[in-house]
């Protein structure tokens, strides 16, 4: 069987596209991306068969403008680190970032690859909540989780708070 | 009940609390016919001490787990209803919940998303003074059309030192409340620091979703209903970020902000 020389967009993330940019949705570590042109590009032209240098001349085609291989590195770099792609099954190491930009240079004819992520909030974190040493009566008022002898703690999130609702809970409970 | 298709039981040991209790479910509830239910509260009030010394104890459950315990029924009303809107907006999968204030103008929406304490409510409340509808000061409720609807819960006015919290209608500030779903027009990320000066600053659509993604409630749960329903919120509004000082000042730049891009889109 051949093996996959490149790396490979993975296919579980959800996408939208909105006009040139795309956000990705990255369900198993539950983080959101939002991918620039170049690298949204760079990411839809990962199908592990394509090398960075045919991904720089697609590029180029596509956007009228010649894109340097360095470019496509770069973009690969921030996708490697942000987790949106499947490593291929031959080891290829990619360019350091200080020498990707070393070679793109100062005057770039596109925008640089980027990628700006945040980590979705747990349901307790996206609704308003008491911040540690306000008075409380549960724990459920607390941006901590926790309500200490009436005061909410200070520290971190209980585990507990984050549980996603699941079917179980929808049949679980029986009015009597 | 039933309310944006999440089903909760109630039971209570008292039926003489029930009117109160009834008075802090989630706008729009109703009865439901339905046996088996999402989520089963229970509230078990405690009854006079017969002997001196002996404490009596109010107790809220979800199901089996207790959520609350504590001497004064108040704060136990109060542990139900943060613990039920939190749950109906993470169990909902009729309707996106994103934490945020809403408020409508000129037949759009303006969000005000958005963490604890970074004054939601008072920029809401510095809105309706200048004229706006209220919608809500928690939830964005987001449709599979992307269209928001009300949660017009009464405003919950912190006080800055004790954090209690003070209950008012947009009736009482002298606004209206909102009925229908609207299309959101304005995205405001916005968050109070002391003098400073609002220069709210255009965000790209991507980014802006980001930022609706990370102040959904049930993204983890169901991250592709969330994302359909933000993303079409973003086709269809604008995104401004920035500090604001007192909400009065940014109130009136944000509403200025909302008819301009209305003006521009008509045109």
């Amino acid at each position: 069987m051949k093996q996959r020389k490149y790396h490979r967009a993975r296919s579980d993330c959800l996408s939208r596209e909105l006009y040139d940019e795309v956000v990705v949705y990255d369900p198993r570590r539950d983080v959101g991306h939002c991918l620039n042109s170049t690298a949204a590009a760079v990411w839809k032209l990962c199908d592990g068969e394509t090398s960075p240098s045919e991904i720089a001349s697609a590029l180029s085609q596509q956007l009228s403008s010649r894109v340097s291989e360095s470019v496509v590195h770069l973009a690969l770099q921030q996708l490697v680190a942000a987790h949106l792609l499947v490593e291929p099954e031959l080891s290829v190491e990619l360019p350091s970032r200080r020498l990707a930009i070393h070679k793109i240079g100062v005057a770039a004819a596109i925008a640089l690859p980027l990628i700006t992520s945040v980590v979705a909030p747990t349901p307790a974190h996206a609704v308003s909540c008491l911040p540690g040493g306000a008075p409380c009566s549960s724990g459920s008022q607390c941006c901590s989780g926790i309500c200490l002898t009436g005061s909410c703690f200070l520290g971190g999130t209980k585990s507990q708070r984050s549980r996603k609702p699941s079917s179980q809970d929808a049949t679980s409970s029986r009015l009597k | 009940m039933s309310t944006y298709g999440v089903c909760v039981g109630l039971r209570i040991s008292i039926p003489g609390v029930l009117p109160r209790l009834l008075s802090l479910l989630p706008p729009g509830w109703k009865n439901s016919p339905q046996v088996v239910v999402q989520r089963l509260y229970s509230l078990v009030i405690g009854v006079a001490p017969e002997s001196v010394g002996v404490r009596r104890l109010h107790v809220l459950y979800a199901d089996t787990v207790p959520v609350a315990r504590g001497t004064g029924l108040h704060q136990m009303l109060e542990a139900f209803e943060t613990d039920l809107h939190r749950y109906t907006a993470a169990a909902s999968s009729e309707m996106t919940f994103l934490h945020a204030g809403v408020v409508g103008w000129q037949g759009r929406a303006i969000l005000i998303p958005g963490r604890s304490l970074t004054g939601k409510t008072t920029l809401v409340k510095a809105l309706l003074c200048l004229g706006a509808t209220y919608y809500s000061d928690e939830f964005a409720v987001v449709s599979n059309s992307g269209l928001v609807y009300p949660f017009a819960r009464p405003l919950g006015i912190r006080d800055e030192d004790s954090y209690a919290q003070t209950k008012c209608t947009a009736e009482s500030l002298g606004a209206t409340s909102g009925f229908g779903p609207l299309p959101v027009g304005l995205v405001v990320f916005s968050e109070f620091k002391a003098g400073a000066r609002w220069q709210p600053t255009p965000l790209s659509p991507g980014h802006g979703t980001l930022e609706l993604i990370a102040n959904s409630v049930a993204v983890r749960s169901q991250p592709r209903r969330t994302l359909g329903r933000v993303h079409k919120v973003a086709r269809q509004a604008v995104f401004f970020k920035g500090l604001r000082g007192e909400a009065h000042e940014a109130a009136a730049s944000i509403l200025n902000l909302s008819s301009e891009h209305q003006r521009l889109e008509t045109a």
